[in-house]
């Protein structure tokens, strides 16, 4: 009764749930599963071995490294992205010339794909051509290996996402500070308060919910990091700036590549 | 606030403007005059800020290199994956609104497919792969359709579903009132007021489609299927010094969206105060 009554909701629901339950269920439940066995990809041999995978990965020194790698990427970047993004909300608070076009400018980064940013970076980054290092010389300094010295390379990359994705953080803070009302500056002003106090005291606080949204949403972003690697270092030099969605990538999914063409051939 | 506003004349502060607009749009400078400098000039050691000798030569090399083919996969693909996921959760997310179904269905739907924007990607990849191995969707443009539906599905659903939660019941109740049907309500009534959002919506799906890389990577082997992002990787990888046809790929990549970024804009702040409620 309660099913026919309604159908057209089921109905409704139908294509997208089984869709979902295709594209993304079973294939969770598939790796779920699988890393509980050993999985021989080349003679398709399945052996329970209990948590030995989860052992075996977490102790292994490519995993740490992509594991801090990513940790350290997703902290800073996220840090740098909602801080700055929270100063530029300020400096483009209240109304003047032109908001609306600067505004419009100010998120180009963002809309550039990955992969076209990793281009324009991976020109500017260069060791012997790029800007970067012409403009250090001439300033009579050392030129960096912004992307082959070990000890930058993640951080160039960090530098990368920053600049990329602090718009985001940027425009959509500047929307609530946008909706705070007005009056609660001016009270605070008429009793004397100082530039400094309001943002710390006033501003931030009514803002929490909102910065800690944006944070939340770039560290889940950050987490993901694969395209920029894979573009500008391809996880080198050495294992510097190796990631877990480059392991994943190398680990699981070239060799079990070479597994299945491997059963094909022979 | 007051104390900036009342700055927001001062030159100082047009002195930040012109700061910060540089740092954002240097590189966007940098990939449009690169693209226009000759391929020896791009190799100086000594980068020159504005091309001595203008030249399109980079973008009819990279015309005449098979990129067309890449641009329409891409095109294609983004359009296509974005159709069908609107429709779908147009669909799912008008019934997720207004019914409630058994066992809490509703909460762990939405719950799962927002875990699933959140893990990463490259996760669901190799049982993707898998499946799509044995379905023969390895390497089709249908195959990356599909696929993208990952992606694009739950993002839809919940971006609508948070328009679908704003819109007031009342016209919908008005309608029924009158007779009209659960399917003419939804046809008539409900579909018309959902403009704004079915576009908001459907700007990030292409936008999403249009830059993806991992899936494109791992379900793409023929090069003429290749999607745009993934030349540029290509370009990127093995051509190194080919710089001047790289920012004309990357600047034809850019540029559609670029066109359009007053309205994403507005769309963006817009579709982000309504999809968080």
């Amino acid at each position: 009764m309660h099913f026919r009554r309604n159908s057209f909701y089921y109905f409704l629901i139908a294509p997208s749930l089984l869709l979902m339950l295709w594209l993304t269920v079973y294939p969770v439940l598939n790796v779920l599963m699988l890393s509980f066995f050993d999985y021989n990809y080349i003679a398709d041999v399945r052996l329970f071995i209990g948590f030995d995978n989860f052992k075996q990965i977490v102790s292994s020194k490519l995993f740490q490294d992509s594991f801090f790698n990513t940790l350290i990427f997703s902290l800073v970047a996220t840090l740098f992205e909602v801080g700055l993004g929270l100063l530029l909300a300020l400096v483009f608070d209240g109304e003047f010339f032109k908001k609306k076009q600067f505004m419009t400018l100010m998120i180009f980064p963002m809309m550039l794909s990955t992969m076209v940013v990793s281009a324009i970076f991976k020109t500017l980054y260069h060791q012997d051509i790029g800007l970067f290092n012409y403009l250090l010389t001439q300033l009579g300094l050392q030129p960096v290996g912004w992307l082959i010295n070990p000890s930058c390379a993640l951080s160039s990359i960090i530098l990368v996402d920053i600049w990329q994705w602090t718009p985001f953080a940027f425009i959509l803070l500047q929307a609530s500070l946008q909706s705070i009302p007005q009056e609660i500056f001016e009270a605070a002003r008429i009793d004397g308060t100082r530039y400094p106090q309001i943002v710390m005291r006033i501003t931030i606080p009514i803002l929490f919910g909102q910065i800690m949204l944006v944070a939340m949403l770039r560290t889940i972003d950050t987490f993901k990091l694969f395209g920029k690697v894979y573009a500008l270092t391809q996880g080198g030099p050495g294992n510097a700036t190796e990631t877990l969605s480059t392991f994943i990538y190398r680990e699981g999914f070239l060799i079990s590549i070479l597994g299945v063409l491997q059963r094909l051939l022979c | 606030m007051a104390n900036l506003r009342s700055k927001s004349n001062t030159p100082l502060f047009w002195i930040l403007m012109l700061f910060l607009l540089l740092i954002t749009l240097f590189p966007v400078y940098w990939i449009v005059v690169t693209s226009l400098k000759t391929p020896l000039e791009v190799v100086l050691p000594h980068p020159t800020f504005f091309p001595k000798t203008f030249t399109f030569q980079n973008y009819q090399a990279v015309l005449q290199s098979g990129f067309l083919g890449n641009m329409r996969t891409s095109l294609i693909v983004s359009i296509s994956s974005t159709l069908i996921s609107l429709v779908l959760s147009f669909c799912a997310a008008y019934a997720l609104s207004r019914f409630q179904f058994p066992w809490m269905f509703n909460t762990l739907f939405l719950v799962w497919i927002l875990l699933v924007k959140i893990l990463p990607p490259v996760v669901l990849a190799i049982p993707l792969y898998t499946m799509f191995n044995s379905l023969g969707l390895i390497n089709k443009i249908h195959g990356l359709v599909l696929v993208y539906q990952v992606y694009t599905l739950p993002y839809c659903i919940w971006m609508l579903f948070g328009f679908l939660k704003a819109l007031p019941l009342m016209y919908e109740e008005a309608a029924q009132m009158d007779g009209a049907g659960k399917m003419a309500t939804f046809a008539y009534i409900v579909l018309p007021m959902m403009r704004t959002g079915l576009v908001a919506t459907s700007i990030f799906s292409v936008i999403t489609a249009w830059d993806e890389f991992l899936f494109g990577l791992l379900f793409i082997r023929t090069p003429s299927l290749r999607t745009l992002p993934l030349v540029i990787a290509d370009y990127i990888g093995e051509y190194e010094t080919l710089w001047g046809n790289l920012m004309s790929i990357g600047m034809i990549t850019a540029l559609p969206i670029l066109l359009f970024s007053h309205f994403v804009y507005s769309y963006y702040t817009k579709g982000f105060a309504m999809g968080d409620k």
